[in-house]
């Protein structure tokens, strides 16, 4: 009888401390002493993870002791579990960041200051100033890119040719825009599916000197409602005129690529970021070209976006070896062939010279953009302070109202300014 | 011999402490942080902020949102439910006038059900009901222009409610059940009586039935006011268009997992569970003037 009561309570003070086990969350402690234990983890799809996997064995190849744990998960699962981590001050030793979340993590002391690792740890003699400050925040070098993305438009140029339009001109204003959109009315087809809003309203205020948000990331960048209601005045007018899908149709078809109007041949192109290009060719299955963005003023509108970073987390016990995997990851010839510009293209030009003769057609032509456009952008803006997730959920709020003809522009502008400000002062420590 | 007892009490305790623990870990103690979060500000990032009411006083006065979602909700339920259920009945009673296929017809009525509701079916409902589905599809072929089902604000909430109604196989088993429980003498008394159909329906099938509509409605109401998946999947996450599939859990999930407001989303789940509750106990109280109970003699 003893016997039975004693495995009993056995099984149970087991079970009370496997439970708590599982809820501290994961192999955090697994051998970080000696420093040769690494975390990482991102976020993406399927061909990604096989690839990461692959560079990942290459460096433990040639870094024998190193052992390395994985974790990736879909974009939104990532940061579900990524917040917990970083309640329980758990974060992987190395992560993949994105542009929308680092000023919330490094605000809030989860990153570790990259400068100190820069030029021994981790080389950056071949990456130009303007991608390498994108991973600044307030000053701190909290992320290095994976690679750089920068706006355009991305159009089928035989349907061009079929509105009579023969090319997209040099230099292009928003009146050749609105003329062109309504030639190609005419012919039938549509010249874009509009512009997406917070991406586009914060080029469009960047060529006039201001941006979405201001430099603290207390409240919007601008004060003149009269430039919300010029551009998103002009979009909902194309939309009305016909020039582009309704909004009814654009509701339904977000974020479907099959069901894009460019796919389907019934619309000559669309505004996006650059490593957009080869999955939409890739759908679409037609020779496809990417142009500049409209201006005046595109030089100071247009900026190179680091498509994602690599952030060392502040609690990690293996910095050191963090630095030198992202180094690796950066600057290895081998490696970079199988990472192909997946994550965006490669910031550094020697990197980038030596892949490029193993990419596909659609890839060289994003490289080749990018390349083109790299020495005209200027700096980026400071990444999205905390709280934008919220404001561009209002924007895009607001901006479907206006295109479904509720409201219009010029009544929407003080209330949209009214809500973000609110919701970034919220957001103040 | 007390010492024994207390011997066995505790092997009994040992052998059902797995559900002990695990519905205090993952059931009571959250619930009662999360009681506690409802009354802070907390973004995951930063120790929780003690504000008293204010998330529960922006709810009620400060967030045209919320009201939105509540609304968008009460209609979902309000339509939803009803339908759901007639149409459930409905079939049921189809179902048990004795078909020797009874097996798998039931079986084919509840099929979307068992896949319920699980992202796979909401993805299928989009894919049917998109610009190039096989519904426009056949619109187009008699002529009629396509439709952008979920592109229009007025009919995206129509659209889940129709892909709720669709999935009526549970409630439908269990009214099946219940109609086979209900005895042929009855049929037949009315039937020499010289009953027709629909006296025989209102007079024994419903009175009789009625417990069975009791259980079916809470449940269903319940589940109802749950529902999260085919919203999130059919508008991507966003609740559009112009809020028009905004439905609460959605709205919840939103505030707690895209914009870090665990504190209000907190606030807002409490709020669901005490309405759920009054709402069930309202369903309970007046059941007394509609339900019947046979054991009761029928009072």
């Amino acid at each position: 009888m003893r016997k039975t009561i004693a495995l009993a309570t056995m099984v149970a003070i087991l079970l009370l401390i496997t439970a708590c086990g599982n809820s501290g969350g994961g192999n955090a402690s697994s051998g970080a002493q000696d420093g040769k234990t690494l975390r990482i983890a991102w976020w993406g799809s399927d061909a990604r993870h096989e690839y990461t996997q692959k560079v990942i064995d290459l460096y433990k190849k040639q870094n024998p002791g190193v052992n390395i744990d994985i974790e990736y998960a879909s974009f939104d699962d990532y940061w579900k579990k990524l917040a917990p981590q970083a309640a329980a001050n758990q974060l992987p030793d190395i992560m993949q960041m994105d542009i929308s979340y680092i000023s919330q993590y490094a605000k809030n002391g989860q990153l570790e200051d990259l400068k100190p690792y820069i030029g021994s740890k981790i080389k950056l003699d071949d990456v130009s100033e303007n991608v390498l400050s994108t991973g600044l925040i307030g000053g701190t070098q909290y992320g290095i890119p994976t690679g750089v993305n920068v706006l355009g438009y991305q159009y089928n140029p035989e349907l061009l040719k079929k509105a009579g339009i023969n090319e997209i001109p040099a230099n292009w204003t928003w009146d050749d825009y609105k003329k062109m959109a309504m030639q190609a009315k005419a012919k039938g087809v549509y010249f874009d599916e509009s512009m997406a809003a917070d991406i586009f309203f914060n080029y469009f205020l960047r060529t006039k000197g201001h941006s979405l948000y201001n430099a603290e990331g207390t409240a919007l960048g601008y004060e003149d409602d009269a430039l919300f209601t010029e551009f998103f005045g002009t979009l909902a007018e194309l939309i009305k005129e016909g020039a582009v899908p309704s909004q009814e149709t654009l509701s339904q078809n977000k974020g479907i690529l099959e069901e894009s109007t460019v796919v389907k041949g019934t619309g000559i192109g669309t505004w996006q970021w650059s490593n957009q290009f080869v999955a939409l060719q890739k759908v679409a299955d037609r020779p496809m070209a990417l142009a500049p963005m409209l201006g005046p003023d595109m030089e100071k509108g247009i900026y190179m976006q680091p498509s994602m970073y690599w952030s060392i987390a502040s609690s990690s016990k293996s910095k050191d070896e963090a630095a030198k995997f992202i180094d690796f990851w950066v600057n290895n010839e081998e490696a970079n062939k199988l990472i192909k510009g997946e994550r965006g293209v490669p910031i550094s030009a020697k990197i980038k010279e030596s892949v490029t003769p193993d990419l596909t057609e659609a890839e060289k032509q994003v490289f080749d953009f990018v390349s083109e456009m790299e020495p005209k952008a200027s700096p980026m803006s400071p990444p999205p302070p905390v709280g934008s997730a919220e404001v561009i959920a209002t924007l895009a709020d607001y901006v479907e109202q206006i295109n479904f003809g509720q409201t219009t522009a010029a009544e929407a502008a003080p209330k949209f300014r009214a809500d973000a400000n609110a919701i970034l002062s919220n957001n103040q420590p | 011999m007390r010492n024994h007892s207390l011997k066995a009490n505790l092997t009994g305790y040992a052998f059902i402490s797995p559900f002990i623990i695990g519905f205090l870990a993952f059931t009571l103690i959250p619930m009662f942080i999360s009681l506690y979060l409802s009354f802070t500000s907390y973004n995951l990032f930063s120790p929780p902020r003690w504000v008293g009411l204010d998330n529960f006083e922006k709810m009620f006065t400060g967030d045209p949102k919320y009201w939105n979602s509540v609304k968008v909700t009460l209609y979902y339920v309000f339509i939803g439910v009803p339908l759901r259920l007639t149409f459930a009945l409905f079939v049921a009673m189809i179902l048990n006038t004795g078909s020797k296929m009874i097996g798998t017809y039931r079986t084919i009525y509840y099929l979307p059900s068992i896949i319920g509701g699980s992202v796979a079916v909401s993805i299928m409902w989009r894919n049917i009901f998109s610009e190039q589905g096989i519904v426009n599809g056949l619109l187009m072929a008699l002529g009629a222009a396509p439709v952008q089902w979920f592109g229009d604000p007025g009919a995206a909430l129509s659209m889940l409610i129709t892909l709720s109604v669709w999935q009526f196989g549970s409630s439908m088993l269990i009214f099946l059940a219940g109609l086979k429980n209900i005895s042929p003498e009855m049929y037949e008394a009315a039937s020499v009586d010289g009953a027709h159909p629909v006296r025989k329906f209102f007079s024994i099938t419903l009175p009789l039935l009625s417990p069975i509509i009791l259980f079916n409605l809470i449940m269903q109401t319940i589940s109802a006011f749950m529902t999260f998946v085919p919203a999130y999947i059919i508008s991507k996450g966003e609740g559009g268009p112009m809020d028009g599939t905004m439905l609460y859990s959605l709205y919840l999930f939103r505030q707690a997992f895209m914009f870090n407001n665990m504190g209000y989303a907190s606030a807002m789940a409490w709020v669901m569970l005490i309405f759920i509750g009054v709402l069930t106990l309202i369903l309970f109280k007046t059941s007394k003037m509609w339900v019947f109970y046979e054991s009761e003699g029928g009072r």
